[in-house]
């Protein structure tokens, strides 16, 4: 075996759904000591790419080449029999369970007796985490680490099985700037021991930094291969979408002087320390920070979840005090929360049901619901914010993160929300949809509406927001206008202290 | 109206039909008009009962309490009658509100005492149980009212009274799930409940209120049991709590909440009815009834389990890809 032999070649891969070509004759090389960045926009066909690389499906035609031989993997098993480990997008760890029990899940060690040896289990699992450079304890319980540190366990168990090959679909989805950095040393670490790593990710500027080489899909087919296309973002930009995508900040700049909300020393017992701040008519507001750092849960005090032990918060100049989140929606404020998934979407509505949860008092008289009134929002809304026509076909399970991400939004607007809190708005879905979300921003501040923007991605809290505020440690330490900070003086004001995050669960 | 009769209502009524059909095709009594007037009467206490049932489950708990309630109101309904000497105009909406109460305390602390509505409403299956028992020594109560049978056993030209009992309460139901801020409320806390609390909907009041109309609809059905036999007894309603989820399920409502059609629960009851009827007809012995209605709550469950699976297998026969790909 030569060096310039793939680990593994997927050569001319198809896989047809019913109706959907979505994979046509797609070629990747993975090579030994390299990490390929696999991109393209929600749909192009990379979910099904790594389905069929990790053994969960069985493509259609197309031939597998393993150090230069024809195989096939049959199934997951037998994929990480062969050294590939999948990281997916949905993490596959077992809240209840330890870290150790997680990283060794379905591979125990076991003692001569037939026992699981967990003495073994954890000093193990204590190794791949120093290795990782992590400071998790081995013997803690997995759910009660914060999302962040669950996805680098999720990695340390790839770490474990010690994978020739490691796919990682959207791992820093859910990370803070360190942590992403983190994983990148540790990435960088894992090629220089001669490990292939396939890089699946919608944040650009991260595969800008770190990835070798990039094969970019398209329609299921593959539009730039591999040494085709220069890293750069919009180079990868312009090939991803097929063309000119025109500003990729299409910031307007809608801010008044009228100050809608003003919070003062906000305090509570779950993670802020002393929030204070304005928000203006039309303005953006960037909450800056790292994960961990308060931002969600300055969110979460303003919208009533927390209760607020001092402080005070005042709207439209008169003093408020939500003690739940229904009183905060009922005084015009809204969240979308970061998680569209687990609390966003009701899976079991149509994109109707969907837009007008939030206004069910609104929409009814004595009880009844205008089912008339509904539609015609609906539709109003759905061609206004371009959302796709099957919306209202099916329950929104079937649709595109970014028309999901719409619809989430859409509820605030047929609730006609003043203060809209919009938590990682464009995490996980394409470029294509977080320029429709960008315009819709505009369009809420020009509508007069005020915006608090939560986002871990730099680029755009500095693009999108008028005004950033830094936050550490619970504590906004000073509100500083946008287009004055860049992104290292950002990254360097949000990071100078030590990273630990606030003790979040002391009292449940 | 499409709104109500929608492709949820399919499954279930094929399921219904194709019973039926197998059962008048193996019996030659099943279509008289006096065996299907019998089957309102059988399936009407189940089939009121089960809508409680199925809005718990709609909004994603679960109500096992049912059968024991049956028992406790029916001594409740016996003592107030017979013994307190009060009217039946009297006894009945009365015997109606203690139904709702007990549902809406068993809800109040499912919701706002954070206790699971299993165990809540498990609890409530034991307790009541005894509580029905303390009542005239634990023994039954008979001849209770003159007035009381004709509820159960009266017609309206020519149909059976609880006929129109079960068409009154389904239209209702069916039109408040579908029709009414409550119906929407009740399917977003079953479908999502931490985006129902992030959309300001009162997630603890809906619960509560999903058990309180299943109190009031087992206190109907407790209504009904005592007009059948004119009687009170703590041991009426065993396994009907059972009885009345399956019919649910048969009609392929998720117990994982959300997901449903009321009007399908009645179907799904008339299934198992028919079912037990068919082989009432061909004399079979009621230890092969349980056996077969275990069958088909394994089978219909099983279906609702398997469903991405079986459209997976029926997409990859047929046309489009009903899962959804992401890129």
């Amino acid at each position: 075996m030569s060096d310039t032999t793939p680990l593994w070649e997927f050569s001319d891969i198809s896989k047809a759904y019913p109706g959907v070509l979505a994979n046509d004759k797609v070629c990747i090389k993975l090579m030994k000591g390299s990490i390929h960045g696999l991109l393209g926009e929600n749909g192009c066909g990379k979910s099904t790419m790594i389905k069929t690389l990790s053994g969960v499906q069985q493509p259609d035609s197309g031939k597998i080449l393993h150090n230069g031989e024809e195989v096939q993997i049959p199934g997951p098993l037998a994929a990480r029999d062969m050294g590939i480990a999948t990281v997916f997008q949905e993490f596959s760890i077992v809240p209840t369970l330890s870290v150790g029990e997680n990283i060794f899940l379905g591979n125990m060690p076991r003692s001569r007796f037939g026992v699981i040896d967990w003495v073994k289990v954890h000093s193990e699992s204590a190794r791949v985490l120093k290795e990782m450079d992590i400071d998790i304890d081995p013997e803690a319980i997995t759910g009660d680490l914060s999302v962040g540190e669950q996805q680098l366990v999720e990695i340390a168990k790839a770490i474990a099985m010690d994978a020739s090959m490691i796919i990682l679909d959207e791992p820093t989805a859910a990370l803070g700037e360190e942590e992403i950095e983190q994983l990148h040393k540790l990435l960088r670490n894992m090629r220089s021991r001669g490990t292939a790593i396939l890089y699946v990710s919608h944040r650009l500027d991260e595969v800008e930094r770190i990835v070798n080489e990039v094969t970019i899909l398209r329609g299921g087919c593959v539009v730039s291969a591999a040494g085709e296309t220069e890293i750069n973002v919009s180079e990868i930009v312009s090939a991803m979408v097929g063309g000119d995508v025109g500003e990729h900040y299409p910031k307007e700049n809608n801010s008044t002087e009228v100050v809608v909300l003003r919070a003062s020393g906000l305090k509570t017992k779950l993670g802020v320390s002393d929030a204070t701040f304005e928000l203006k008519r039309g303005e953006v507001l960037g909450l800056g920070g790292v994960l961990g750092s308060g931002r969600t849960e300055i969110a979460r005090a303003l919208f009533g979840v927390d209760k607020l032990t001092s402080g005070s918060v005042e709207l439209d100049g008169a003093s408020v005090k939500f003690r739940n989140e229904m009183e905060a929606i009922q005084a015009g404020i809204a969240l979308v929360p970061e998680n569209r998934k687990t609390d966003g979407l009701f899976f079991n509505f149509r994109a109707s049901g969907n837009i007008t949860a939030a206004s069910l008092a609104g929409i009814s008289k004595l009880g009844l619901l205008d089912l008339a009134a509904e539609g015609a929002g609906t539709e109003r809304l759905m061609n206004e914010l371009e959302i796709s026509a099957q919306a209202e076909a099916k329950t929104v399970n079937f649709l595109s993160g970014g028309n999901q991400q719409k619809i989430v939004i859409a509820r605030w607007l047929f609730a006609e929300a003043q203060v809209l809190i919009l938590d990682e708005p464009t995490q996980g879905i394409d470029i294509g949809a977080k320029i429709a979300v960008y315009k819709l921003m505009n369009a809420l501040t020009r509508a007069g509406k005020s915006i608090i923007l939560i986002s871990s991605d730099h680029d755009e809290l500095l693009a999108m927001s008028d005004r950033v505020a830094i936050v550490q440690h619970g504590t906004i330490k000073k509100v500083v206008d946008a287009n004055k900070l860049s992104h290292d003086d950002l990254v360097r004001a949000s990071a100078d202290q030590t990273h630990h995050a606030p003790q979040e669960q002391a009292a449940s | 109206m499409k709104r109500i009769f929608d492709a949820q209502l399919i499954g279930p009524f094929a399921a219904m039909v194709i019973v039926a059909m197998i059962v008048a095709l193996t019996t030659d009594r099943f279509l008289n008009p006096g065996n299907l007037s019998n089957l309102f009467l059988q399936v009407s206490i189940v089939a009121l009962i089960a809508i409680g049932s199925t809005v718990v489950i709609f909004a994603a708990g679960i109500d096992l309490s049912a059968g024991s309630m049956v028992a406790l109101l029916t001594m409740i309904l016996a003592q107030m009658l017979k013994f307190m000497g009060l009217p039946l105009l009297l006894g009945l909406p009365l015997i109606l509100i203690v139904g709702g109460v007990l549902g809406l305390l068993l809800g109040v602390i499912t919701s706002y005492g954070r206790i699971p509505s299993f165990i809540t409403t498990l609890a409530a299956l034991i307790a009541f149980r005894g509580l029905a028992l303390t009542f005239n020594n634990g023994s039954p109560i008979f001849s209770l009212d003159p007035g009381l049978e004709p509820i159960f056993y009266g017609k309206l030209a020519g149909i059976p009274l609880p006929f129109f009992y079960l068409l009154f309460f389904y239209a209702l139901a069916a039109f408040t799930m579908n029709f009414t801020k409550l119906g929407r409320e009740i399917y977003a806390v079953g479908g999502n409940p931490a985006a129902a609390v992030l959309t300001g909907i009162n997630v603890r009041k809906v619960q509560a209120i999903t058990f309180a109309i299943a109190g009031f609809m087992t206190a109907v059905g407790a209504v009904l049991m005592s007009a059948r036999l004119n009687s009170g007894s703590p041991n009426y309603g065993q396994t009907l709590e059972l009885q009345a989820i399956a019919a649910a399920v048969v009609g392929g409502a998720s117990l994982a909440g959300g997901r449903g059609n009321i009007l399908a629960t009645f179907m799904g009851a008339m299934t198992i009815v028919i079912v037990q009827n068919g082989l009432n007809l061909n004399a079979a012995p009621s230890s092969v009834q349980n056996i077969v209605l275990g069958l088909i709550i394994l089978l219909a469950v099983g279906i609702d389990m398997w469903r991405a699976e079986l459209s997976a297998l029926l997409s990859s026969i047929f046309g489009k890809s009903t899962s959804e790909k992401r890129g």
